[in-house]
């Protein structure tokens, strides 16, 4: 029983292996049908399936491999022309054998699954009848004369003497034969006996050539000292081909070609299963000798070993540490000579190993890719579109725990593609472009990361579509679709909820999907990038790192606290001061090139009490997760420091903005931080970033009543300076009026006022509201002026301008009295004790 | 002389096997004190006891959750018993200890402010929980009585669940 459940795995697992490539080269068939190398190939798997199931009595599983083989048989015959009605039938009997063999591998049997109907059409198809859409297959049926050799032509006599059934019930029963003899052989085999061998001499002799027999047992022989697991399907595989040949036995050992090389197996086509597989055999034993090369192994020994290389980081760390301390302190010793060689080695040997196990667990991304050309080719169908796949870098590798998540996000992405994104032949040639659209999808390294990326030449997104979509949808406010940038608007596509299909369909239009890839991604510490133009189409930009367990990280120090940031999600960092630190609508936000960031202290997520604050400048660590970006302020940058994730442990475990922790070279422990969910928690802590100023602000005078605090309103029409006066009056503040931004100015100078705030209109005469907060800022003293804009520009680039000119924050009109009101209380520090 | 000694075997083996008897009825607690009082856990839930290390702090977390630690290539979370009692925190003295306590997978490092004894307690000395105390909340298992004093014994599972 063991024996036999050992068998069985090394079958499925087989199996598995060959309907993987099975599918790419079907797809791959559609578009070359007569590829004869191909059609083999195909054939060839159906056949092994065939074989191998049948001496594993998977009866089902046997008839409809069978009825599979035989169709392709014809066509590689050239008896049958595939087209895609055909291609369609082939396809479906081939995912009904991929549920039969999942129902093997669950239940061990392969009852419960209806393959008559898919038997049927295949049969049907082969016939070239009953199914209308194949009408044109039968044209190609006389085709075959010039390609046979007159002998198989006799042996095709041979077949076409009987039914389809009479055959087909032949060949079962010489199946069923052959394979109880097989069964017997191999038994004697394992025991070494060869009595089973020389009892089946006669046989063979009597219906071929001694030197095919003789070829076939030296393959056998060879092949099962090579990899006994593999006896399995081995051992069935000579058998099938016997059973094909019984039927005509004549022709095969006419042609005496057949007998002397494997090469001339073409020329005795039909009626050579046997030279054939003599032929498949030789292929195997090409890919037999690779095959020994390589050791399954249980990946749970593989997660083992890569824990077991964290903790020896961990003491590379450590000891690296220990020895910088030691040379610190013994300087000048002649021992410290050999420690330093002893450190050195260790650490490079660890690193050698470390890269040694993670490579053990890489896995080529062609095992994910492989599965979209058939998806591709199943969507276009369904969509009644022109798609083309383009796959290039399928043998980049990386780690098996991201293979295994990448997947799903990489088939949301390619059904978005084809969805959203190809349009219809009629829409292409409209637009002038070719009628089919073509997806590439690429893999490439990219230093410690690889990249994934999906290109398609559809119609691209569009910025301001997806904006009013989401308004529509109340994911965003208009407000928010005002400010957002053009990426920042491709980004929205991520949200939960979102979608852009009118209707649901059984490809998309749920809001679901795009989301998932989202969720993944951040999960595997990656980022997504989009880029697209509308009308040339959308490329996807994946980026994720190559390992997870051990991952490089930048050490950040917050007073005398340190985070790990893992670098994958570190763009870049940078050095400013103070003073380029803006803030709009109480948010700190930066200009870093054309670009602008939101920031956010490190201390205020993480509750870090500020105990001094010494330095004018503060770096940024510009952080990237999918498509979204932040600036992280910190107090330092420690520096580059490869680390192991360990978990915080049931007790603490969810801890919102951390990660995990690691273990540093002395022995501390550091907490990693959690990008995505500080990303998030970034959005709701409000900033303290700016507050030093204000704090600085209380010089300008106690104030003991509301009419201590002074207020200019500067705009150039009359009604919107008394709309403003009518909502601060409440308050009871000082309140003073100016026409235009000089004669703002000069009350300013004139100094009779302290004012603490200023509403300032954008466009007015003489002097626009840019140019007079650009002025006031120019002396120091009103460095601590709120000025906030009124204005009914809404644009970014406005805004932007604003805060560039020293701006706090921008009202937009209309506005309703109290928010105007809570605008100028929040800003000049109103105290509403008073 | 080889009397006396088959005497004081016989002795011992009694006191042993008597022992044996009673060994049911033992408990095993080790004692400490967290700050006026004395409390005690099971010592088959104490992994180790060790001297303070530094910690890191976990942000977002309770006052009473100092932090994590490492305990030879583990990180474990650290709480301190005074805050999680409701008591003022301390400075650590030369007597401060870190016991590290397990239940099932779940472990703790507990800051206590010293050391009392290991305590052989009869169970039947062992009295419930004070009643005043509702019994899903109680962080208590019961009240052990020796000869002057009481100490309170502690339910590990209960300090070891996570409640924020």
């Amino acid at each position: 029983m063991d024996e036999f459940q050992e068998i069985l795995q090394d079958f499925l697992v087989e199996s598995f292996e060959l309907i993987e490539q099975l599918d790419q080269d079907l797809v791959e068939l559609e578009s070359r049908p007569d590829d004869l190398d191909l059609l083999n190939r195909i054939f060839r798997v159906a056949h092994t399936i065939k074989g191998a199931s049948s001496f594993l009595n998977f009866d089902v599983l046997t008839h409809l491999t069978h009825h599979m083989e035989n169709l392709l048989n014809m066509a590689r015959h050239g008896d049958l022309v595939i087209d895609a009605d055909v291609m369609d039938v082939i396809l479906e009997s081939i995912d009904l054998m991929k549920a039969l063999l999942v129902r093997i591998r669950d239940s061990g049997e392969d009852s419960g699954l209806e393959v008559e109907p898919c038997v049927l059409r295949l049969d049907a198809v082969a016939n070239g009848t009953s199914i209308p859409k194949s009408a044109g297959a039968p044209a190609a049926a006389p085709e075959p004369e010039p390609v046979v050799t007159p002998a198989t032509s006799e042996g095709e006599e041979d077949y076409s003497g009987m039914s389809e059934e009479e055959v087909e019930a032949e060949i079962e029963r010489l199946i069923t034969l052959r394979q109880a003899e097989d069964a017997a052989k191999r038994a004697a085999h394992a025991g070494e006996t060869s009595t089973a061998q020389t009892e089946e001499e006669p046989d063979y002799s009597g219906m071929s050539e001694e030197e095919v027999e003789a070829e076939i047992e030296r393959l056998i022989t060879l092949r099962q000292a090579e990899d006994a697991a593999k006896r399995a399907q081995k051992g069935s595989e000579p058998e099938a081909p016997k059973a094909e040949s019984a039927p005509a036995p004549a022709p095969v050992a006419a042609p005496p070609a057949a007998a002397h090389k494997s090469e001339s197996a073409p020329a005795a086509k039909t009626a050579a299963p046997a030279p054939k597989k003599v032929e498949s055999k030789d292929d195997e034993n090409r890919g037999g000798s690779a095959v020994e090369q390589t050791i399954r192994v249980d990946v749970k020994r593989l997660d083992h070993l890569m824990n077991l290389i964290g903790e020896l980081v961990l003491g590379k760390n450590r000891l690296i540490k220990i020895n910088d301390d030691v040379e610190e302190r013994y300087e000048g010793e002649a021992f410290l000579e050999e420690l330093n060689q002893v450190v050195s080695i260790v650490s490079l040997v660890t690193t050698d190993l470390q890269i040694a196990v993670m490579k053990t667990r890489m896995l080529p991304i062609g095992k994910v890719f492989n599965k979209f050309p058939r998806m591709i080719r199943d969507l276009s169908r369904e969509l009644n579109k022109k798609i083309e796949l383009e796959i290039t870098g399928e043998e980049t590798e990386l780690d098996k725990s991201i293979v295994e998540e990448i997947g799903d996000p990489l088939v949301h992405i390619i059904r978005n593609s084809c969805d959203h994104g190809i349009e219809t032949p009629e829409m292409r040639l409209a637009a002038g472009k070719e009628e089919g659209g073509t997806i590439q999808l690429k893999a490439y390294h990219e230093g410690n990361h690889i990249v994934i990326q999906i290109i398609d030449d559809g119609k691209g997104l569009d910025a301001e579509m997806l904006k009013q979509k989401s308004i529509e949808k109340n994911i965003i406010t208009e407000k928010e679709a005002d400010t957002m940038s053009e990426k920042e608007a491709f980004g929205l596509i991520f949200r939960p909820g979102f979608s852009t299909a009118a209707q649901v369909t059984s490809v998309s239009g749920r809001g679901v999907g795009m989301d998932v890839v989202k969720t993944n991604i951040e999960k595997l510490n990656g980022m997504i990038d989009i880029d697209s133009e509308v009308g040339q189409g959308t490329s996807m930009k994946l980026k994720i790192p190559l390992t997870l367990a051990i991952i490089q990280a930048l050490l950040v120090g917050v007073q005398e606290e340190y985070y790990a940031i893992p670098l994958a999600s570190v763009l870049e960092t940078v050095r400013i001061s103070k003073d380029e630190i803006y803030t709009v609508e109480s948010r700190s936000v930066m200009r870093l090139r054309d670009e602008v960031l939101s920031l956010v202290h490190i201390g205020d997520i993480f509750e870090v009490e500020r105990v001094f604050d010494n330095s004018e400048h503060a770096y940024v660590v510009v952080l990237g997760l999918a498509e979204s970006k932040i600036g992280l302020i910190v107090d330092s940058l420690v520096g580059q420091e490869e680390i192991v994730i360990k978990s915080l442990g049931e007790y603490l475990k969810g801890i919102e903005g951390i990660a995990g922790a690691t273990i540093r070279g002395d022995g501390g422990v550091t907490l990693i931080v959690d990008v995505a969910a500080l990303m998030q928690m970034a959005k709701s802590v409000k900033s303290t970033v700016g507050q030093e100023s204000a704090e600085a602000k209380g010089r300008s005078g106690a104030k003991n009543s509301p009419t201590d605090y002074c207020v200019m309103i500067v705009d150039d029409s009359k009604t919107d300076r008394t709309i403003m006066r009518k909502a601060l009056e409440p308050m009871g503040i000082t309140l003073v009026e100016a026409n235009d931004g000089v004669e703002a100015l000069n009350i300013l100078k004139q100094g009779e006022y302290n004012f603490d705030g200023m509403l300032v209109d954008i466009e007015m005469p003489r002097m626009d509201g840019y140019t007079l907060a650009a002025e006031i800022k120019k002396y120091n003293k009103y460095k601590n002026l709120a000025l906030i804009a009124v204005t009914s520009r809404t644009g970014k680039a406005d805004r932007m301008r604003g805060v560039e000119s020293g701006m706090v924050e921008y009202i937009t009109k209309p506005y309703s009295p109290e928010y105007l009101m809570n605008v100028v209380k929040r800003n000049i520090k109103f105290n509403e004790g008073l | 002389m080889s009397e006396k000694l088959q005497q004081i075997i016989n002795k011992q083996h009694k006191t042993l096997s008597g022992d044996d008897v009673k060994i049911d009825e033992v408990i095993q607690l080790v004692g400490f004190i967290v700050g006026d009082e004395e409390f005690s856990v099971p010592i088959l839930s104490i992994q180790e006891i060790i001297k303070p290390i530094s910690w890191t702090r976990v942000p977002q977390t309770p006052p009473y959750i100092l932090g994590v630690f490492n305990l030879r290539g583990s990180v474990i979370p650290l709480i301190d018993l005074r805050s999680r009692f409701g008591l003022e925190m301390q400075k650590h003295t030369e007597e401060t200890r870190f016991i590290v306590m397990k239940n099932n997978d779940d472990v703790a490092g507990f800051v206590i402010d010293r050391l009392t004894e290991a305590i052989r307690l009869p169970k039947k000395d062992v009295g419930p929980a004070p009643d005043t105390i509702s019994e899903e909340e109680s962080m208590i298992d019961g009240v052990g009585k020796q000869a002057d004093r009481i100490i309170t014994i502690l339910k590990v599972g209960k300090l070891l669940e996570r409640n924020f």
